[in-house]
């Protein structure tokens, strides 16, 4: 059937699939689609559902640099730029810019080639340019909004108008989560600010797709812990106590209303807390690491400590079967958005994630998880050629870089580009609902089919709009 | 009637005009219908320059996707029908409009998501072409018979046939088998179709579930053991008639209900979206809300209030307040206050007040016709843009500069005014003294110096005497100024400068269409358009129109979402949605009588709510019945009530109430940051705090980061109005209950309690636990199982209190106390 993704085409006409589609006992270990679509047959309800075809990416995760990476200064090498400096841009500027600019700056790094696909990538990002082999370099990614608030909520939402499923939240509610422990949406220390929940948020959808935070961006990442995972009050086993008392007295309250799908599914969802107030800090615990891995992702190091912390976790989530992980690169600063001081600030912001993520692109690879996991990077924008003060770059949302690696991925391979000086996408050009219709396409799910019906209208994640890039699926 | 091709290799079996053989065009002239004198020599050069100019150009970029093999988005372009007609985004052409002819617009590459042809823009003469063809009449072949009006062009006629389109309906009250059961008119109506489906109701609850459930209900806030005894004691017929007076008229009514009109108005207490700053004076409009129930006012008044306040007469100072107060229904929506093009904040701002107030008061989806005619409901792009016209007409923002902000009237009094002024004046004095007697100095400093100009340090050599004054000035001055009063302002809108809106073609402020006034829907105008003067936004116009009582919308939906609120599903199961792709009413002439019993009551909802709560329909059980579940599952009927968990507010209430520590303290401002001020920066540090035992309303709702209660147990997220939450059950809700220090602290007040109210007697104990948490006494059984439990779980715990906690606690969570039957 070739909605087999829709679970809200299946009327509401029983009060079953009604309770499931609110109600999954836990985060969406049913697989919700499951649910409704084969309720008749399947044996095993639980099964996880085959996709509109079949995924090339089971699982994702989302390093965002928070602030807005410049391409032009690592991963979008422009000769004419280099050339240019310090001349007037000699095209019109945007008509809406955040922010006024002069003349084109060149980059102050140098661009290498790296591998064998001889890929340019500067000198700041030495650890992945290393890795450059496996990635597929989208120079040609573009928005619509030129604000963090606004360009945030574009590339977590598709929307920069409404309130809007994020993505995540789009893949848990088509995939559901292969680990009935565990959320099928997490996000490693996310910023608060430009959108915050909503950038994670299930908003129209289900609640159990909506994704967990683990911290938030303001804390180090060691103290990163799931809201309520713990009780400081009592003892496990005072509460497993408690819940065994529990059990008996819900139970004797079901028998007296009646068969309760509801009630029943209430009474699962203490257990399934119980289960996961272990098994989550037990992933979070990366003791058992050995000292080599925890070097690869920069942990011996105090600048590549915390985000090298979040990036392992990321993939011990990954490992146990969470279907969306994202990870946020932020401070209590904008991170990466630099109007001013683009050289110390860049360089300090690539030194911080530069060996983490080159650590987990070798972790996954070694691991054999990268093969059938699609790690993304990117920002909310990139920045303008053309300076802000002497040392600055304003955003960018016209033409920028995002990059890809792993699952169902072309690799060692460059796709779509900027002008020549990098401040419009001109070839092959993938708007940010196209690279949402490739994501979801290389999960396995046609972005034209994932709908839900929502106060009259069937919703996507691309909205009216998105095309999947079929030249970079290897 | 026949397709006339276009294109040089169409169809053999219609007319085919190869443009490049221009000698063809007789053939052309010859099928078009005889012109005459000036105007056919003026149409046959302008059809010539489309033989030679245009069409050429659209068959060399544009057939190949939108002719005779391919159509993409429903549009062909090598046909006259097709040129006019247009595709899915509306026509192609308008005839002597370059600039409202998606054709040049696409051709422009003005807007990002339609640039035609992809692989290029023309060349500007080529397009200033079709601009000129456009401009000059858009001549095109003429096809036998005609155009036909463009595919999906409504039909307003039979549009208005539509159910929710039509006035309601007052029906007699239908006859029914069992006449013991009714006990108001409703109950003929659920009965009646009970009956017809051979279904019998459920039996009526027993006087505990029914106190329960009523009190739930009405003041969100479980019965005291008291009133349950009282209610229990009582063996008038008028028991129950008598607990709803008094729940109707407890304040507490107002906090219940004023929180389901929220989730209607969308209210937060910050913008949310792109800038998280505070709506500092948002509550006033809340405490607006609650007063307004609790007053029972008449529901088109409330209406009007919201819509129009600023516009109303207003007898009193405080009534005017109180109308400014209600317009803040208007500004409290999600903006993208840093949006970089303040055009489209502004249209964006309007789209949002459009929606909302199409979803809130019609249960129409209004926002879909932005950017064409509603592909479902009769609504067109010009009815959406008549709309558009009042709101731009009405001044929501302050400023568009980011940070945005939205406008704020003053309500303060004339005391308020006079003490402000006062302030002021004494300010200005001592800034006149201050100044006066530094001259003075200076000139003393001088003259005792001897010299023209001042030393550097002149205030230093100044007399004591001299320094003293300044000294007491400038500390009077700062005293002042810090006791300055900040006169109070509500978020709200006024009139701004009466204009019309032109149609956004595909919803964008850069492809301005033809102009409309300002206006309502065609499809509901009823007799015709309302008065609205030059001078007027149509505001007021609006909301009368809205409150009028031939109004198909407005009754029928306050009473399917007041019956939403009552049975947890609505009559109309879509609650914002009446339209065509909403669902239809499971009894229309039950939904219709409400309506109109409504209106007759001169817009009553407490009287709505005696209705149905006396109502037989109300007070049956929850019990099951095999035959009814097979039939209706869902209950759509109404053979049972439904068990239903209580909502988010109402899970914190009672659990505070219960342990004895709930503060029922009424209104003000609960946040503590100022108003603009960011709740969430950049910074991402959280500065919300929810520290507080008031009523759950009464916290601040932080869009994009609600209190972990409210995301938890589905209330709405304020960025749309929302008539019908969600009831989730998921883990995280749980691990709230089972870690959250919210659980600990109200579980160790209500052992507390228990010990102090019970100190003794351990089974009389629990017996004060169950009434209070459950509204019954425990059985034997349950009474064993607790005290069994009590004393496992103290364990070798030092103090007596702990095995209590741990009961408490799980009493607190369980399905019972926090389900209704």
């Amino acid at each position: 059937m070739d909605c087999s993704l829709n679970p809200s085409e299946f009327g509401a006409g029983i009060s079953r699939r009604q309770l499931l589609r609110t109600s999954a006992i836990g985060f969406g270990n049913l697989a919700l689609a499951a649910m409704l679509g084969q309720e008749a047959s399947a044996a095993n309800p639980l099964a996880v559902r085959a996709t509109h075809f079949p995924p090339r990416a089971k699982r994702v995760i989302f390093l965002f640099m928070k602030g807005g990476p410049s391409h032009l200064d690592t991963f979008d090498y422009k000769p004419q730029l280099q050339k240019d400096d310090g001349k007037t841009l000699p095209f019109d500027k945007p008509r809406v810019q955040f922010a006024p600019t002069g003349n084109l700056l060149a980059s102050p790094w140098r661009f290498r080639k790296y591998g064998q696909s001889g890929i340019e990538v500067s000198d700041l990002f030495p650890h992945v340019a290393e890795c450059v082999d496996d990635l597929c370099i989208l120079n040609s990614v573009h928005g619509t909004n030129a604000a963090h608030g606004g360009a945030l909520l574009k590339l977590h939402t598709g929307s920069d108008t409404f309130v809007r499923p994020s993505m995540g939240a789009w893949v848990t509610y088509g995939l559901g989560t292969e680990n009935d422990n565990l959320p099928g949406f997490i996000t490693i220390c996310p910023t608060l600010a430009h959108g915050g929940v909503n950038n994670w948020g299930s908003a129209f959808l289900p609640a159990f797709c909506q994704g967990v935070p683990l911290g938030v961006a303001s804390k180090p990442s060691s103290e990163a812990q799931v809201k309520y995972i713990q009780s400081s009050h009592w003892s496990r086993d005072a509460q497993r106590m408690q819940l065994d008392m529990l059990a008996k007295v819900n139970r004797d309250h079901l028998a007296a209303t009646g068969p309760n799908s509801a009630l029943e599914a209430r009474i699962d969802s203490f257990e399934l807390a119980f289960r996961m107030q272990s098994e989550v800090p037990e992933i979070q615990n990366i003791a058992d690491e050995t000292a080599a891995t925890m070097r690869l992702y920069g942990l011996d190091e105090p600048i590549t400590e915390d985000f090298g912390r979040q990036c392992l976790m990321a993939r011990r989530f990954a490992e146990r079967g969470v279907r969306f992980i994202q990870v946020t690169h932020s401070d209590t600063n904008v991170q990466w958005d630099q109007h001013g001081n683009l050289r110390e600030g860049h360089a300090k912001n690539a030194l911080e994630v530069d060996r983490p993520i080159a650590g987990l692109l070798r972790d996954l690879k070694q691991r054999g998880l990268l093969e059938d996991t699609l790690v993304m990077w990117g920002g909310e924008f990139g920045r303008t050629p053309v300076a802000q003060g002497k040392d600055g770059r304003d955003h960018n949302p016209e033409g920028f870089t995002m990059w890809m690696a792993g699952a169902g991925v072309k690799a060692g391979f460059k796709y779509g580009a900027t002008d020549e000086y990098g401040y419009y996408a001109v070839e092959n050009k993938m708007h940010i609902h196209d690279l949402h219709a490739t994501l979801l396409h290389l999960m396995g799910m046609d972005h034209l089919r994932l709908t839900h019906r929502y106060a009259g209208r069937d919703f996507r994640l691309t909205d009216v709009a998105g095309h999947v890039h079929a030249d970079i699926l290897a | 009637m026949k397709t006339v091709n276009l294109t040089p290799c169409g169809d053999p079996t219609v007319p085919a005009f190869p443009h490049r053989h221009t000698f063809l065009l007789s053939v052309v002239i010859a099928l078009i219908t005889p012109l005459s004198g000036f105007a056919d020599d003026q149409r046959q050069t302008q059809l010539r320059f489309f033989e030679t100019k245009v069409r050429p150009l659209l068959v060399e970029h544009c057939h190949e996707c939108h002719g005779p093999d391919l159509q993409e988005s429903d549009l062909r372009l090598d046909t006259t029908e097709g040129i006019l007609q247009g595709g899915a985004s509306g026509p192609a052409v308008v005839s002597g409009e370059p600039d409202q002819s998606l054709l040049l617009v696409a051709l422009s590459y003005r807007e990002d998501d339609l640039k035609m042809p992809p692989t290029g823009k023309l060349e500007d003469d080529e397009i200033a072409d079709i601009r000129r063809w456009i401009e000059r009449g858009a001549a095109l072949p003429e096809v036998e018979g005609g155009v036909k009006p463009r595919r999906g062009a409504i039909d307003m006629e039979q549009a208005r046939q539509f159910w929710s389109f039509q006035p309601p309906h007052k029906a007699a009250l239908p006859s029914v088998q069992n006449i013991a059961w009714p006990q108001t008119s409703l109950d003929y109506f659920v009965l009646s179709l009970l009956e017809s489906k051979h279904l019998a109701p459920a039996a009526a609850a027993d006087r505990r579930t029914l106190i329960r459930r009523v009190t739930f209900d009405l003041i969100g806030l479980p019965p005291t053991p008291v009133e349950v005894e009282a209610f229990l004691a009582d063996s008038s017929p008028l028991a129950f008639a008598r607990v709803v007076d008094r729940l109707l008229t407890s304040t507490h009514y107002g906090e219940r209900w004023g929180r389901h009109w929220l989730d209607v108005a969308r209210y937060a207490d910050s913008n949310g979206l792109d800038e998280n700053i505070a709506h500092g004076n948002a509550w006033r409009y809340r405490d607006y809300v609650i007063a307004s129930f609790n007053a029972d006012k008449p529901f088109d008044e409330f209406v009007t209030e919201q819509l129009a306040g600023d516009l109303l007469p207003a007898e009193r100072e405080a009534e005017r307040h109180e109308h400014l107060v209600a317009t803040g229904f208007l500004s409290l929506g999600p903006k993208v206050l840093a949006e970089g093009d303040e055009k489209k904040m502004e249209v964006d701002i309007i789209d949002e007040q459009i929606d909302t107030i199409g979803r809130a008061f019609m249960g129409l989806t209004l926002g879909c016709a932005r950017c064409h005619d509603h592909k479902f409901d009769p609504i067109r792009a010009d009815d959406y843009y008549a709309l558009a016209g009042v709101f731009k007409s009405t001044r929501t923002m302050e400023s568009f500069k980011r940070i945005a902000k939205w406008n704020e009237n003053s309500i303060a009094t004339v005391e308020q005014c006079g003490e402000k002024a006062e302030f002021d004046r004494k300010i200005t004095e001592h800034k006149a003294a201050i100044q006066q007697a530094t001259e003075a100095a200076n000139a003393e400093l001088k003259s005792q110096l001897g010299t023209a100009t001042l030393p550097k340090d002149a205030e230093s050599q100044y007399s004591q005497e001299s320094k003293d004054k300044l000294k007491q000035l400038r500390d009077e001055l700062t005293a002042l100024e810090a006791a300055l009063p900040e006169l109070p302002t509500a978020m709200g809108v006024v009139d701004a400068e009466p204009t019309n809106t032109q149609v956004h073609i595909r919803g964008s402020h850069l492809s301005l269409g033809k102009q409309v006034q300002r206006g309502v829907p065609e499809v509901i105008a009823f007799d015709g358009q309302p008065a609205i003067g030059e001078q007027q936004s149509g505001r007021l116009q609006l909301a009368h129109w809205l409150t009028r009582p031939e109004h198909p919308l407005t009754s029928r939906v306050i009473v399917n979402r007041m019956w939403r609120w009552h049975f947890g599903r609505g009559l109309v199961g879509s609650t914002d949605n009446f339209g065509n792709l909403g669902d239809r009413p499971v009894n229309q002439p039950l939904l219709d009588f409400l309506a109109i019993r409504l209106m007759e009551s001169g817009w009553s909802l407490k009287d709505l709510h005696r209705e149905i709560v006396l109502s037989s329909t109300y007070q049956m059980c929850s019990s099951n019945n095999d035959v009814a579940v097979g039939l209706d599952p869902e209950n759509h009927w109404q053979w049972r009530a439904n068990l239903r968990r209580i909502e988010a507010e109402a899970v914190r209430d009672s659990i505070l109430s219960v342990s004895g520590l709930l503060d029922t303290e009424m209104g003000g401002s609960m946040l503590h940051v100022g108003n603009r001020a960011f709740l969430f920066d950049h910074t991402s540090k959280d500065e919300t705090t929810y520290d507080t035992t008031r009523r759950s309303i009464y916290l601040p709702v932080i869009r994009n980061h609600l209190f972990d209660v409210f995301s938890l147990f589905d209330s709405t997220d304020a960025s749309v109005p929302t008539g019908d939450r969600a009831t989730s059950t998921i883990a995280p809700q749980a691990l709230f209950l089972m870690n959250s220090d919210f659980l600990a602290r109200t579980s160790q007040a209500l052992a507390e309690r228990l010990v102090k109210e019970v100190p003794s007697d351990e089974r009389a104990r629990v017996t004060r636990l169950y009434t209070l948490a459950f509204g019954r006494p425990p059985s034997d059984a349950e009474t064993e199982q607790a005290l069994t439990f009590v004393a496992a779980a103290a364990g070798d715990r030092t103090s007596p209190q702990t095995g209590w906690e741990a009961l408490c606690h799980v009493m607190l969570v369980s399905s019972e106390f926090l389900h209704l039957q």
